[in-house]
């Protein structure tokens, strides 16, 4: 079956090849070059026909059978096209113009590229020159705001902080709403690549930005894809958009050349809290007549200086690039080490990259390979948004008592963790190693017809090991006199394999393009994680050591598959548990080699596929009427037997009116497009979860080291009919310039429907487990909207140049149907085990608050006036409108640029005062900041979650502002061009907020969600976004 | 050139072809995939239910909190911003819980998916040997027990039924024959375990615990099946454990120790102790073992801590009765104890130094008798309980929780001969003079229910008891007001996301 949809796509391109014939008379002749001299690899076609050339390594082409009257079109990446008539020629010499506009123009949209002008569906792409500046560790922040209906939010201000892409609103409810993203043609896998770690009794350690490992000036441009009728070409992972980057090539001027960066940044925390100093702390107290002898130790310690800094960071890249004609090469080596703002806290990245392009046999073969390595060193202090009711790092600096000493052994804070202790006696630290490598080979059957094959690899290590010693006082756990300890290691490997026919023909007054393709991939993920209990040393790294020697010892000491092993005081040896050949519990009595009084490991290894079959057809008729198709089945080994394959259809329409000639010439550009497409999302779905799967159940050490060994559970459910996620995509949108594109921009309406939501529904009791992974029937998320930008060219004149680009997205978001209701919105802090602000429910946005309504105090008792029944308050903390604002001024040597973001409509619930901020926090002997002793709250007040909590999140930031200087050059010197930059990075911020940053994401670790559903919108003492000022300069030679 | 190329990608493209199949690398895999096909190991399923019962049993929230803090005995009261918790405990001990509260889900999933598990194992798929069924009925008994006891109901599903299978729903009267006949055929087949300190044989099913199960299951049958229980074969099945040699034993907190061996612990959970430590101990409290001291959370109601014969002081040899215990002073407390009394903490707190312990507010830690209210409290209010100690032996998170004692045994059978008409006081006086207690001169209904109360406080089952004795709908100090009398409190709600995902199932009168 498979195989005969296979024979018919490979067919269908051959039936078309045999319709095309051509007309001839002449041989033309000549060469192309570039002020630096022939350029290789142009395009040259006898414009309306599919006649063509490339020039060679010399920049020389030939062309037969030409018309006298012909036109012909040379073309190439970067480079402005033009268009020469022969007039009877036979040798026809041209020189490019070099056109940056041009390069911003192309848009990969998977398997391809086409034009802005040419791209029917909503399609942007973001080039180099227009990337953000500054600090930069994810390439998502290269792009932040540049693009209307894109939402990019770096989720803390920590150095390699997750971030979430929000493209056209949240569609899903449980499962990823991350675009797909797609590197130089590889498809990623949306996991994690660095592991995350339990961090022992603080919480859990949340993974890096997986794609922290690409250096961000390795990118030429980024592409996105947001509505369906473009992302439908990758099928059941493009529900949630994709984003294309692709990196640099050494094509370009001929011959070689160096390029070198570097940038220093100062960082320091924007804001922080009005919190009461040891002096107001004391004579408050004494005001509200709390015995100020046994509060005061003495100190007078600024617990937020203690742990914040102002860091530096540097970035070094050196680049090297070769156009050598048959192919060029780009070598890059990439050096950044990022300090957080809060102290023990850093990002050290290295990458090498090699891109090289080779065309052989007459041009009509091209390889090229991408390939790239990393490694990135992440440090992280004890900040976790999953910590307990004892708080983090952040929380406890902001609620200890002002007069406490910083010795990190001070054991007078009844029972509350010092931020020195955290800092001094907790460690935790992760390497991730990842390598990505593509290659492919094109090959021209014909003039006409090609065929690619495409290989990549995509392979990563990591650990990541979190240790608290035995000194650190009051972590719980059993930690004190023991210590804790756990190690992850996560390891990755997907290989990816492509083939595609691309045939391509210009007619008469059209032009057809088609492609057809397979795909396979694969994803495996494996490794094991490690807890440990009872260290017989204090220094942390011999206790990282530790875990993984012994982890290692007993490995050696096992003959045989396992699934888990561990040892502790009560298990009487250490146990094996196997699960093959058949499952078994061994106990090894030698105990030779083990660090650790306690050790329990899990491993894991599992590995998904993917296989699809993909084509597109583009059909062009007078470069006025657009015609796209496309179609992808999708066979995910996630599905259930009964839906193995998923099909995506779409179809979109493009009419380029400014080329009808009832449209004016004023009207320089119009053009409207109309598409739909049925899109999946299965990043929800996980391993293995429509059979039944049975595994040894997770354990660990508890509290006084012993560990109970585990038995066999079942791990999911059989479900056969467990699919994709659906989303249904309408999209239509205008573009539109005047005066020459001097003013221009685009105006998009969008309407989502996602049904078949997957969720961990409660399963009907009695259950093996107690939540059930299916596609909620009769389900519907819609999402909205409608998007705008708008540029315009205020100045434009030789040697002053000023524009401004605006775009504005509203969203507007709606479970239109639900089944039951969900708790969710996780709220911690001490007295608020269980809480929860949000619900999940039909006819409510996602994310919406449901919350007492707070009225305020009463004035007698102090006690907070609200009904003590939670219900929905009409606010959600999606904004309902996105924007940003940018502006770039150029005179002479001289540009400067500035960016604003904002957002609009939402609201945030602060948890950081919820658990921190209150009568009662103060009375329990916590710092407040000082208003809280004003607000006439009784000390016995609870903290019950209320309005009294929930603040607007509209802001305006001022993002990014860079002035830069290309230093004047003779030409005789050793450089080609110099250019200085200063860069500053969120400079400031309007709004009401009352927490450090309105941009928020705290979200706790999964295990500890409701219901299984993300947390957004709820700030818990997340990790600061710094300001930042860079100094950078960049030299070409 | 072209067909070579041709080729190579058609080669490429048949090799790679792929049937989607996942492959067993780190876990067992269904091979139809659709259907249960059994349990992979028995013995390691058995293991794992052991684990999940006993860790549901160690929970502070959840099994816990629905059995204790919803009776006289046990408060968690909001004090400041600590434990408000979203009104979860308050809301418990008040009896206003709804029908979304969190431990009553929590307990459903737990209690039911314990079921389920234990139906598996017993399955003809999963070819259990006999003492494997055993051990399942036994814990499956044991679980489908609270569901009927808490929810009224008890949903039952096949292991080979589809996930989309409504679970039928076995009546009250259904589920208790159903427990009844399961704890009937495991007892045989259990291994016998006398008294003594043997690990294995009383963390797991022995016949003693099927004997105690039925005893408990018969004596409450009435609120299941309507008619007055078999109170001889209550009778009977204590009389079997003390048959193998199981007795009340003197030295009451040394029952609780896990070092001290005793004639009373029938089973016993590894569950760590911890949470019964601290989650009544203030912040201030400590042991070496732990970090962070208390959690400031638990007390007692001031009624019951009158119920306990002796002064309104409870220090050492105060004269009050044994079980109540005693707090250490300047002069007992010493580093074994850590400061740190057994029983009832009230007054002032002591460190193991002797110094008198303070607030977080620096002012001395007494605790208090009574309290204002469910909210509004400090951190000194309310007498704290203490059962298992921080300084034995094992340590502050030794996993050792009785589930199953003798004394409960004692009393079931003194309660089931005063209901065919004996006399219980005998009986009762044997283990109140046992404790240091003045013998009764007689013992009527409220009597005997107090006992039980002194005996086995925080073991779970408070509510039960209430329940049996009609005084679960009386009146304590902070229960809503309109609650007292109101036959709905009896039952808990089916959990309202239960109700939606099985319609079989109906929901309890007055919800």
């Amino acid at each position: 079956m498979k195989n005969k949809l296979l024979t018919k796509l490979l067919l269908l391109p051959v039936v078309l090849l045999m319709s095309s014939t051509a007309f001839a008379q002449m041989t033309v002749s000549g060469t192309v070059s570039d002020a630096n001299g022939p350029v290789p690899g142009v395009n040259v076609v006898v414009q309306g026909t599919a006649n063509g050339a490339q020039t060679d390594f010399d920049g020389n082409y030939s062309i037969s059978d030409v018309a006298n009257d012909a036109t012909l079109v040379f073309s190439y990446i970067g480079y402005a096209t033009q268009e020469v008539a022969v007039g009877g020629q036979s040798t026809v010499n041209v020189t490019l113009a070099e056109d940056a506009q041009a390069l911003a123009e192309v848009v990969v949209i998977g398997y391809g590229t086409t034009t802005v002008k040419d791209a029917t569906g909503s399609v942007t792409a973001v080039t180099a020159e227009d990337f953000n500046q500054g600090v930069i560790n994810s390439p998502e922040q290269l792009i932040q705001g540049k693009t209307a209906g894109v939402q990019i939010s770096q989720s803390t201000g920590e150095p390699g902080a997750g971030i979430d892409i929000r493209i056209r609103g949240a569609a899903s409810v449980r499962s990823n709403n991350n675009p797909l993203f797609v590197v130089d043609g590889i498809p990623l896998s949306g996991g994690n690549t660095s592991a995350e770690g339990d961090a022992v009794g603080i919480g859990s350690n949340a993974a890096k930005n997986p794609l922290s490992f690409i250096n961000p000036n390795d990118i030429e441009s980024i592409s996105i894809l947001k509505d369906a009728s473009a992302a439908a070409i990758y099928g059941s992972r493009g529900a949630n958009g994709v984003v294309f980057i692709t990196t640099k090539s050494g094509k370009g001027a001929r011959g070689s050349s160096w390029e070198y960066s570097s940038s220093m940044s100062i960082a320091s925390v924007a804001k922080t809290f009005d919190l009461l100093s040891a002096e107001k702390y004391l004579s408050r107290a004494a005001d509200f007549g709390f015995n100020v002898e046994e509060r005061d130790f003495g100190d007078n310690t600024n617990w937020q200086d203690y742990i914040f800094r102002t860091s530096t960071s540097t970035n070094n890249d050196l680049a090297y690039s070769n156009n050598y004609g048959s192919g060029n090469l780009r070598a890059t080596f990439g050096y950044n080490k990022n300090f957080g703002v809060v102290e023990n806290t850093s990002l050290e990245r290295v990458t090498g990259r090699i891109n090289w392009n080779q065309r052989f046999l007459d041009d009509k073969l091209k390889i090229g390979v991408q390939s790239s390595i990393s490694r990135v060193n992440d440090e992280g202090a004890a900040t976790a948004a999953s910590a307990g009711f004892r708080g983090d790092l952040l929380g406890a600096a902001y609620s200890a008592n002002p007069t406490w000493p910083t010795s990190p052994d001070f054991d007078g804070t009844g029972g509350l963790l010092s931020p020195s202790t955290m800092l001094k006696y907790f460690q935790n630290r992760a390497n991730t190693n990842r390598m990505l490598v593509n290659v492919s080979a094109e090959y021209a059957l014909t003039s006409d017809l090609s065929a690619k094959v495409n290989i990549g690899l995509d392979e990563s290590e990591s650990t990541r090991i979190s240790t608290a010693s035995p000194n650190a006082i009051n972590f719980g756990g059993g930690v004190l006199g023991n210590g804790r300890g756990s190690l992850a290691d996560l390891n990755t490997k997907s290989e990816l394999l492509e083939a595609t026919l691309n045939y391509s023909k210009e007619f008469e007054n059209s032009s057809l393009d088609i492609l057809a393709g397979y795909s396979y991939q694969n994803f495996n993920r494996n490794g094991r994680n490690a807890n440990a209990w009872g260290f017989f040393t204090e220094d942390m790294n011999q206790m990282g050591d530790a875990i993984e020697s012994t982890a290692n010892a007993i490995e050696a000491k096992i003959t045989g598959d396992y699934q888990q092993y561990g040892f502790a005081g009560n298990t009487g040896g250490i146990f094996v548990n196997r699960l093959f050949p058949e499952p078994t519990t061994d106990i090894i009595t030698d105990l030779n080699n083990l660090a650790v009084k306690s050790i329990f490991v899990d491993t894991y290894d599992n590995t998904d596929e993917l296989q699809s079959y993909f084509g597109r057809v583009n059909y062009s008729i007078a470069d006025k009427y657009l015609l796209t198709a496309t179609m992808r089945a999708d066979g995910s080994s996630r599905f259930g037997q009964d839906n193995q394959y998923g099909y995506f259809p779409s179809g979109a329409f493009a009419w380029k009116l400014h080329n009808e000639d009832f449209v004016g010439d004023n009207v320089s550009t119009l053009k409207l497009r109309l598409g739909a497409g049925i899109t999946g999302n299965q990043e929800g779905l996980g391993y293995g979860n429509f059979t039944q799967r049975q595994r040894y159940a997770g354990g660990g050490p508890d509290d006084g080291g012993n560990i109970n060994i585990p038995g066999i559970v079942d791990v999911s459910y059989p479900n056969p009919a467990l699919k994709w996620e659906e989303t249904m995509q309408y999209a239509a949108g205008l573009d539109f310039g005047f005066n020459n594109d001097r003013l221009n921009g685009s105006v998009d309406v969008y309407r989502k429907e996602t049904s078949d939501l997957l969720f961990n529904v409660l399963a009907a009791q009695p259950s093996v487990q107690p939540f059930l992974f299916l596609n909620l029937p009769d389900s519907k998320v819609v999402n909205q909207g409608f998007e705008v930008s708008l540029g315009y060219d205020l100045i434009s004149s030789d040697d002053l140049t000023w524009n401004a680009t605006l775009n504005a997205a509203f969203n507007d978001n709606m479970v239109e149907e639900l089944q039951g209701e969900f708790d969710a919105g996780t709220i911690r802090g001490q007295g608020l085990s269980l809480a929860f602000a949000q619900k999940l429910k039909a006819g409510e946005p996602l994310f919406s608050y449901f919350l007492r309504e707070f009225e305020g105090f009463d004035p007698d008792t102090g006690q907070p006036v609200q009904s003590d029944v939670q219900d929905f308050v009409g606010k959600s903390a999606l904004p309902t409108l996105t924007g940003g604002l940018s502006t770039s001024l150029s005179y002479g040597n001289w540009t400067a640029s500035a960016y604003f973001s904002g957002q609009f409509g939402h609201y945030i619930y602060n948890n950081t005062a919820n658990a921190f901020f209150t009568a009662g926090a103060f009375r329990g002997g916590r710092n407040v900041t000082s208003d809280v002793l004003t607000a006439g709250e009784s000390f016995d007040a609870a903290a019950d979650v209320s309005t009294r909590f929930l603040e607007s999140g509209d802001f305006v930031r001022f993002q990014n502002a860079t002035v830069s200087y290309k230093v004047p050059l003779s030409g005789d010197e050793f450089f080609s061009s110099l250019v200085l930059s200063v860069t500053g990075q969120n400079l400031f911020v309007i709004t009401d907020y009352s927490g450090l940053d309105p941009e928020v994401s705290s979200s706790p670790a999964g295990g500890d969600l409701l219901n299984g559903l993300p947390v957004f919108g709820i700030d818990y003492a997340g990790y600061p976004r710094p300001r930042t000022f860079t100094f950078g300069l960049n030299a070409k030679f | 050139m072209k067909p070579v190329l041709a080729s190579a990608i058609l080669s490429l493209l048949t090799v790679s072809c792929t049937d989607l199949a996942i492959e067993e690398t780190d876990s067992i895999i269904a091979e139809g995939s659709t259907v249960f096909e059994g349990v992979a190991d028995v013995d390691a399923s058995i293991t794992n239910l052991y684990n999940d019962t006993y860790g549901q049993l160690g929970d502070q929230g959840n099994f816990f909190a629905l059995n204790e803090v919803s009776t006289d005995e046990t408060l968690v009261p909001t004090r400041g911003t600590d434990w408000g918790d979203n009104g979860i405990w308050r809301t418990l001990h008040a009896h206003t819980w709804s029908p979304t509260h969190q431990f009553v889900l929590n307990t459903w999933n737990n209690l039911n998916q314990n079921v389920l598990r234990a139906s598996q194992i017993l399955d003809p798929l999963s070819a259990p040997n006999a003492e494997q069924d055993a051990q399942a009925r036994f814990l499956r008994a044991f679980s489908m027990y609270f569901v009927l006891d808490l929810y009224g109901v008890a949903p039952f599903r096949q292991p080979t039924d589809a996930p989309d299978v409504n679970p039928s729903v076995l009546s009250a009267s259904e589920a208790y024959n159903f427990i009844v006949n399961d704890l009937e055929t495991a007892l045989p087949n259990l291994p016998m375990a006398g008294p003594g300190p043997t690990e294995e044989g009383h963390s797991r099913a022995n016949q003693a615990a099927a004997h105690f199960m039925l005893a408990k299951v018969m004596l409450n049958s009435e609120r299941y099946t309507g008619s007055q229980p078999n109170y001889q074969a209550v009778v009977d099945h204590v009389d079997a454990i003390a048959a193998e040699g199981y007795a009340l034993q003197a030295g009451y907190f040394d029952i609780f120790k896990q070092d001290v061996p005793d004639s009373e612990t029938i089973w016993y959970a590894k569950a760590g102790v911890g949470n019964r430590i601290w989650n009544g101990l203030h912040y201030n409290q400590n042991s070496p073992d732990n970090s962070g001291g208390g959690w400031n959370g638990f007390t007692t109601l001031a009624e019951f801590y009158d119920s306990f014969e002796g002064p309104e002081s409870n220090a050492l040899d105060a004269g009050q009765e044994e079980r109540r215990g005693w707090v250490p002073d300047a002069a007992s407390a010493n580093s074994e104890n850590l400061g740190i009394g057994y029983g009832f903490l009230v007054g002032q707190q002591y460190d193991e130094d002797g110094s008198i312990l303070k607030d977080r507010s620096g002012n001395p830690l007494i605790f208090t008798k009574d309290l204002p209210g469910l909210s509004g409290n400090g951190e000194a209010t309310g007498i704290r309980i203490i059962k298992y100690h921080p300084g034995d032996d094992g340590g502050s998170f030794r996993s050792h929780e009785i589930v199953f004692r003798y004394a409960d045994a004692h009393l079931m059978k003194a309660e089931a001969m005063m209901r065919m008409g004996g006399n219980a006081t005998p009986m009762v006086n044997e283990l109140r003079t046992l404790r240091g207690a003045t013998p009764l001169g007689s013992v009527s209904d409220a009597d005997l229910l107090a006992e039980r109360g002194r005996e086995l406080y925080v073991e779970f089952w408070r509510r039960n008891d209430m329940l049996r004795f009609g005084a679960f709908t009386g009146a304590w100090t902070y229960k809503n007001e309109a609650s007292i009398g109101d036959d709905k409190w009896k039952l808990y709600p089916i959990p309202v996301n239960a109700l939606l995902s099985n319609p079989n199932l109906v929901q309890n009168p007055g919800y």
